[in-house]
């Protein structure tokens, strides 16, 4: 949050502008009044404004420009080329070695009583639907959001800058369209299962045992175990973020945003993008590599019953209470 | 071989605007792209100074730094140049640059911008010199002609000074040792991490 | 990555070489000249051996193939270079004039991008007339025919004098002496231009004062100065390149650089102290410095008793002014007056810099008088650093003002009498009774016309209130905005009664809009100046030929062309055009100069052949910057641009005048002394009541070489043969003295000897042929005889109006002038609490006058984009305005209701109780938009409310001249 360190210091350049006018007030008291050697210097400026930007006035109407200079400008090319990249290496290849190793030592959680060869529905067609939207559009997102840190550093030298400069272009192009797609799964998934997502008691007996990722232990759950909560509201977090970030960086200079926000709004977008990015690799491997029988889920929307004991016990249990009204979500044998 | 700079005395400036037309009429640079412009400091108030910016071709450009797709190429006589070509518009040229220089046309619909412009110190861009493509992408090369950039060579007070970097220092130092007074080479420190001691 | 080319490397290295610093020693000749840089911040600082400077080479064309022509900037009267790159007859590209003496390749915003004027997005394209409210194309000849019937239908019933002929700035010498030629033939007096509001008061009041109505100096001669005043001159807005001079003359010689004003302009920023002042007091404020001048012994007690009449009356009026009577009035504080006032006098030479801030006012011409009066009292007119220096606001309004567009003068100041006119149709060789004929009656001929600030007063008093046969009928207006004359609204009713409005202009302006006119309305397409060749005058006298750049684009045609087209329709083109060659249908400019040259002999004309500016402005490198005196090639020894008097015939090779009055050069060399033009003595009544006659020549004092060592009358072939000098009369010179007057040739004088011998033989033995007289601190015979503070008509300080009240009702200029009883009915009325911000208004660097041309021309306009009103942030606060956003504003003669809508721009450059908009914007009308009224795809890009919808009643007594500065308003947030 070194960016935020940095606005605080906007705020505070700001102050000390204020301060500043209200300290040559003085100085111009009739007594001598000489503009020459009074005149405002530039030192005098970055030192009172300790890196904020030096303004003034324009006559254009893009009052951006009246910022004459702004050193700030350098905070976050550090942040770009730099922290940023750090962040975004670490994070991602971090979690891509950190699930292979996991892989490695833990292998993949069975289905320990096998499959039953009965189904249950776990997610509906719309819910399906929602899902592999939002997931279609993450994974473009991610893909040529990535390529704007590390495109140049990886693709450059293979494509060449003509080609790379197309690809980037319409890769660019392609992450703002693809938004609004991710903007509407997002909101969707949200309204669709936030009445599940509600932390309850459950949840803390579930993490108190670690979830059974480790060992051999099965801690109750409902629909969603807490770790599937917490990853609820991680992407409804992490989503909030890059969606408003990202709308700020696609309508830049709108309803009054300045620079400062602006490059606020990029070091909000990077650096969660890359944490988000390197969560869903989490959660891709467990819902593929990392669990028997999980990506059926969203695969084909149902789940073998012993699958979903195992994980989801008590969900079993209500959805065959419940199957007792409801026919049509009852399990049903596999054809 | 020159080391190109601008330097913006701004006790000369009078915010005249020169340097703004100047760059227009030489690069037919349309409504809305300012590649220069002048900003008034401390309005209204005595110690009011006007200061006539553009690209500064700052040395270790930012700009060139976090371009995604490094459009950016310094020239022999260190003035930064891009490719309009490989641009793709991102903006985070803009985000960096500490003296706005980077100008978008806006295209198509939101925020999206078109490809960078900016001031190319009169030196156009990678086309081959006074090539009807430069000239349509970047404006006229005066440079190639032996001419220096037209806002500094119209410059109602001599106050925009541009050049070999030595030689305008030297001529900034001489009129401030001269009149007794002077309030610094605007953006120096910024651009070219250095002052002009005096 | 990009590669860079390996060519552009080696070809950079060429660049370097030739920029950089080489063999040791920097060439800074080449190196300035290809590198814009300051000749003056390296010349200034002269740490470079001036041994290492080599001569510039003759640049050649930047774009291969390119023809290179020169012209002059047509926005200010500094007279900055253009240079235009033309291929196949477009221009293409503009290059920096780095040989200008006067503006070294700079320019300002409005000059770097003149090229778009003739790229003409906006440009009128062809005549047009109004049919039915509808904008209509039409042919050249229709235009001309229906224009010709109409003005002669008009004349026939209301007589030539409801003609009233509205001229330009912007014309070239030659266009405007045709013009004031044309009114002439015409037969009326009633022709204008752009000096009736911005320096007619000057032109008065300083002619009054020493001879001659322009600026004593120049432009680079501030160089020289130590201590410079600014009194309502913003020069960084208005003349951006003459502060190159300025700022530059200021770091070297660590001048004293002060800035009167109501308002922190840009160049306040700049100066070493800001004075800030009531709108309206000038004549108060000088009177402030003079006590403290007198008060102390600083004033120059041997220039005043040489070379100044009347100074006592001066030291008396000062007296009055007590520091606190001085502060009530103006708001000045006495330390701060005493300290510019022994600057002033005592770190010279001084000069005094002043523009419309001072001219525009009720007390227009006493200001200017009291600004004389101040340099005279401290010494300082005529010599280099000194002077009066008026900055005038276009390309030519000196030239245009020289040549008679004027409506008191013929062409160079020949008054309206008898006498001058014989002289002008001996040089027209044109019948006087023909000309005599061509009035309504013989005593119109010498009465002076209706001033252009009351051409709408003219055509809306009832006809009895108007001293002519008829009200205004028709205004033919070539070149001058609607918008720059104050009471908007009474002209715009104005316009929609005129029989025929005639607008002849590269923009229709706001003529064309203001009314609601269905009819009788024509729009002539004319070129711009860049599309003429002629010569130009600039402030500081001298006369720049232009080229052509272009050819006129569209179906414009050159002024002169047009005159010859309504010339020959009207029926006396063989008359006009004797002496001139019509080539086609467009005058020789070069040949209407020669005419110029061969009748100006009282303003020193008469030197100026096109042969020789031509010559200047081919070699304008040889002239040396700081002097302006060709150090070599055909024109070593002149002044650039021969400022006048350049006395005598071309032949007669004087080098032109550079500074006025100046007595430590021959006049051979361009010296002079002040004009004794008002009587070589005169009667005073003293006290007592006893009556003595005091001489008006001056006192022991005379120009280098003069041969007579005292004040002396001006020179006619009688005062020769009192000195036995008309020997020196050619033969050839004699018979032309005898043939102007056979009855009586010794009363011929300097002024209208056509052979020039008189003012040969004269300069031959070191005297001025105008005479040596005595500058005029008591200009007896104008309203004020000395200035005299008269609050403005509508003031914020009603309750010193009992003190300090205008001046009387009186007829002037044909109409009323009602001040009195408008300011009267103001204060009582308590108008200024109703309205009780000061109005007042100024010019921005982007626009120019009434605005059409710069705000049509992209690169300007994307600049500024709203009219605006300046407001103070506590006057702004007490109104819930922010700045940037709109603001309603209105001034107390605006129909009631009515508003104008503008930006507020909230800034502490006026103080409390002060607002201040730019003049330039129109095309917005109380808050109605105008632009669908244009001519479809001519209307400027950007469209403001206009300043003079609010500004008010109030008008010089001697010049007419408006009163823009020092009004009322009132304002609330939109």
């Amino acid at each position: 949050m070194a960016k935020l360190i940095a606005q605080l210091r906007f705020i505070a350049g700001a102050l000390a502008l204020a301060v500043l006018v209200a300290v040559a007030a003085p100085t111009s008291a009739p007594a001598q009044v000489n503009p020459t050697t009074s005149a405002v210097k530039e030192q005098q400026l970055l030192n009172a404004l300790q890196g904020g930007a030096i303004s003034g006035r324009v006559s254009i109407p893009d009052q951006k420009s009246g910022n004459l200079i702004q050193p700030g400008g350098r905070d976050w090319r550090q942040f770009h080329e730099v922290t940023l990249v750090w962040i975004g290496a670490i994070a991602i290849l971090g979690m891509v070695a950190l699930l292979a190793i996991f892989y490695f030592w833990r292998g993949p959680v069975r289905i320990e009583a096998g499959r039953s060869g009965r189904t249950m529905l776990r997610f509906n067609g719309f819910e399906r639907f929602v899902h592999w939207l939002t997931a279609t559009c993450f994974i473009v997102l991610g893909l040529t959001g990535l390529n704007i840190t590390f495109g140049k550093r990886l693709l450059l030298p293979v494509m060449g800058p003509e080609a790379f400069a197309t690809w980037s272009e319409y890769a660019k192009l392609v992450h703002n369209y693809l938004s609004f797609g991710f903007t509407i799964g997002v909101i969707l998934m949200f309204l669709m299962w936030i009445s599940v997502n509600f932390p309850n008691a459950t949840d803390a007996e579930w993490i108190k045992r670690g979830g059974g990722i480790v060992g051999k232990d099965h801690p109750p759950a409902s629909k969603f175990n807490a770790g599937q909560k917490l990853l609820y509201w991680l992407v409804m977090l992490g989503a909030t973020a890059m969606i408003v970030s990202g709308y700020m960086l696609m309508f830049p200079f709108y309803g009054g945003m300045t620079l400062a926000n602006i490059e606020l709004a990029t070091v909000f977008h990077g650096v969660v993008a890359m944490l988000f990015v390197a969560m869903i690799l989490a959660h891709i491997y467990l819902g593929t590599l990392g669990m028997e029988g999980a990506f059926e889920a969203m695969g084909e929307g149902t789940v073998d019953v012993n699958w979903a004991k195992q994980h989801h016990s008590l969900w079993v249990e209500e959805e065959m209470n419940r199957g007792a009204s409801d026919p049509k979500a009852m399990a049903r044998p596999a054809e | 071989m020159a080391r190109m700079k601008f330097l913006c005395d701004a006790d000369r400036c009078i915010e005249c605007n020169a340097c703004v037309t100047a760059c227009k009429n030489e690069h037919e640079v349309p409504w809305g792209i300012n590649r220069r412009r002048v900003v008034t400091l401390n309005d209204g108030k005595p110690g009011e100074r006007s200061v006539s910016m553009a690209c500064m071709h700052c040395t270790d450009a930012p700009c060139a730094a976090v371009c995604p797709t490094n459009v950016f190429y310094t020239t022999a006589d260190a003035i930064v140049l891009h490719s309009k070509d490989l641009c793709i518009g991102c903006g985070y040229c803009f985000y960096a640059c500490p003296f706005g220089a980077p100008q978008y046309p806006k295209v198509g619909n939101f925020g999206s911008r078109g490809k960078m412009d900016k001031c190319t110190f009169c030196a156009g861009g990678p086309e081959a010199d006074n090539s009807k493509e430069e000239y349509e992408k970047y404006g006229a090369n005066r440079l190639a002609e032996g001419k220096l950039p037209l806002c500094a060579e119209m410059c109602s007070t001599k106050s925009l000074l541009a050049g070999d970097g030595d030689v305008i220092a030297q001529i900034y130092k001489e009129r401030v040792s001269k009149r007794g007074y002077g309030s610094g080479a605007w953006g120096w420190q910024t651009a070219y991490r250095e002052n002009i001691a005096i | 990555m990009l590669i860079k080319r390996q060519e552009r490397q080696t070809r950079r290295s060429n660049l370097a070489a030739a920029i950089g610093n080489q063999n040791g020693g920097l060439d800074r000749r080449s190196f300035l000249r290809k590198s814009g840089l300051a000749a003056g911040g390296l010349a200034a600082v002269g740490a470079l051996p001036l041994a290492t400077v080599r001569k510039a080479e003759a640049a050649g064309p930047a774009v291969a193939g390119a023809t290179i022509r020169k012209n002059i900037c047509t926005h200010c009267s500094v007279g900055c270079t253009v240079i235009g790159e033309v291929s196949n007859g477009v221009w293409v590209g503009q290059e920096p004039g780095w040989e200008s003496p006067i503006s070294r390749g700079s320019h300002c915003a409005k000059g770097a991008a003149t090229r778009e004027l003739v790229h003409g997005d906006r440009r009128l394209r062809y005549p047009m007339k109004l049919v039915n409210g509808q904008w209509t194309r039409i042919s050249w000849e229709v235009a001309i025919n229906e224009i010709g019937d109409k003005m002669n239908a008009i004349r026939a019933k209301s007589g030539a004098e409801s003609v009233y002929w509205l001229g330009s700035a912007k014309f070239t010498n030659e266009g405007s002496y045709l013009f004031r030629k044309f009114a002439a033939y015409w037969g009326t007096n009633s022709c204008d231009h752009q000096a009736r509001i911005c320096h007619s008061t000057t032109v008065a009041g300083v002619a009054n004062t020493w001879g001659y109505g322009a600026m004593t100096n120049s432009y680079t001669d501030i160089r020289n100065s130590k201590t410079i005043i600014f009194m309502g001159s913003n020069a960084a807005e208005a003349h951006p390149v003459s502060l190159q001079h300025i700022l530059e003359g200021k770091e070297l010689n660590r001048a004293n650089v002060f800035v009167i004003e109501p308002r922190f302009t840009r160049t306040a920023a700049h100066a070493t102290e800001h004075v800030r002042i009531r709108s309206g007091t000038d004549i108060p404020v000088i009177y402030g410095l003079l006590h403290h001048i007198f008060k102390n012994g600083w004033e120059d007690k041997d220039f005043i008793r040489q070379r100044v009449y009347g100074m006592d009356d001066i030291r008396k009026e000062a007296e009055k002014w007590t520091p606190e009577e001085v502060e009530r009035v103006t708001g000045v504080p006495e330390a701060q007056m005493k300290r510019v006032a022994e600057k002033f006098a005592k770190e010279k030479p001084s000069t005094l810099i002043w523009c419309m801030g001072a001219t525009q006012h009720t007390v227009g011409t006493a200001n200017v008088r009291a600004f004389c009066i101040l340099c005279l009292a401290t010494g300082n007119v005529g010599a280099p650093g000194t002077g009066a220096n008026i900055f005038r606001g276009h390309t030519n309004v000196q030239g245009a003002t020289d040549l008679g567009v004027d409506v008191v003068t013929l062409p160079l100041y020949y008054g309206l009498v008898e006498g001058a006119w014989r002289h002008w149709s001996r040089v027209w060789e044109t019948d006087f009774e023909w000309l005599k004929s061509r009035f309504d009656t013989p005593q119109m001929m010498n009465t002076p016309g209706i001033p252009s600030t009351r051409w709408h007063d003219a055509t809306l008093l009832a006809k009895n209130d108007v001293a002519q046969k008829d009200n205004v009928k028709a205004m033919i207006v070539f070149g001058h905005g609607g918008n720059t004359v104050t009471r908007m609204p009474h002209a715009a009713e104005a316009i929609n009664k005129l029989d025929l409005l005639v607008v002849a202009d590269p923009h229709p302006t706001t003529w064309a809009v203001l009314g609601e006119r269905k009819e009788n309305t024509y729009l002539l397409p004319v070129a711009t100046s860049y599309e003429t060749s002629g010569s130009r005058t600039s402030s500081n006298r001298a006369i720049q030929w232009g080229e052509q750049i272009v050819k006129p684009i569209f179906e414009s045609k050159d002024d002169l062309e047009i005159f010859y087209l309504l010339a020959k329709k009207l029926g006396f083109e063989d008359k006009f055009f004797k002496n001139i060659k019509v080539n086609g249908n467009l005058p020789v400019a070069e040949d209407v100069l020669r005419e110029i040259n061969r009748g100006g002999f009282s303003t020193g004309y008469c030197g100026q052949s096109p042969e020789r500016l031509k010559s200047h402005m081919a070699h304008q490198a040889d002239f040396d910057m700081k002097t302006q005196r060709a150090t070599t090639g055909p024109n070593k020894g002149d002044y650039y641009g021969l400022p006048w008097p350049c006395w005598g015939t071309p032949a007669f090779k004087h080098p032109g005048t550079p500074l006025l009055y100046n007595t430590n050069l021959s006049i051979k060399e361009g010296g002079g002394t002040f004009r004794p033009r008002f009587g070589v003595e005169r009667e005073e009544t003293l006290p007592d009541g006893t009556k003595r006659k005091v001489s008006l020549l001056a006192d022991g004092v005379y120009s280098k070489d003069s041969e007579i060592k005292d004040g002396y009358p001006e020179f006619t072939l009688g005062v020769l043969k009192k000195l036995g000098w008309d020997k020196d009369l050619t033969a050839e010179e004699m018979a032309v003295i005898q043939k102007i007057n056979p009855t009586t040739p010794d009363a011929v004088s300097w002024a209208i000897d056509l052979s020039g011998g008189i003012q040969r033989v004269a300069i031959e033995h070191g005297c001025t042929p105008y005479g040596n007289g005595k500058a005029r601190a008591n200009a007896f015979g104008l309203p004020d005889a000395i200035p005299v503070h008269r609050e403005p008509i509508y003031t914020p300080r009603p309750e010193l109006v009992a003190k300090y009240p205008t001046l009387p009702d009186a007829k002037q200029f044909r109409v009323p002038n009602i001040g009195f009883t408008v300011q009267k009915a103001a204060v009582e009325k308590g108008i200024a609490k109703q309205f009780p911000l000061i109005c007042t208004s100024g010019r921005l660097v982007e626009y120019e006058g009434g605005g059409e041309e710069t705000r049509s021309n992209k690169w300007l306009a994307e600049l500024q984009q709203d009219s605006f009103i300046e407001i103070n942030p506590a006057d702004a606060a007490e109104r819930g305005i922010r700045d940037g956003s709109w603001c309603l504003v209105y001034g107390p003669e605006m129909p009631s209701g009515k508003v104008c809508r503008v930006k507020a721009l909230v800034t502490e450059r006026v103080g409390k109780g002060v607002t201040w908009m730019p003049f330039h914007f129109a095309g917005w009308f109380m808050n109605v938009d105008q632009r669908d009224k244009y001519p479809k795809g001519t209307d400027p890009v950007v469209l403001g409310e206009s300043v003079n919808t609010i500004t008010t009643y109030g008008y010089d007594p001697v010049t007419g001249m408006q009163e823009p500065k020092a009004t009322l308003c009132q304002i609330r947030a939109a």
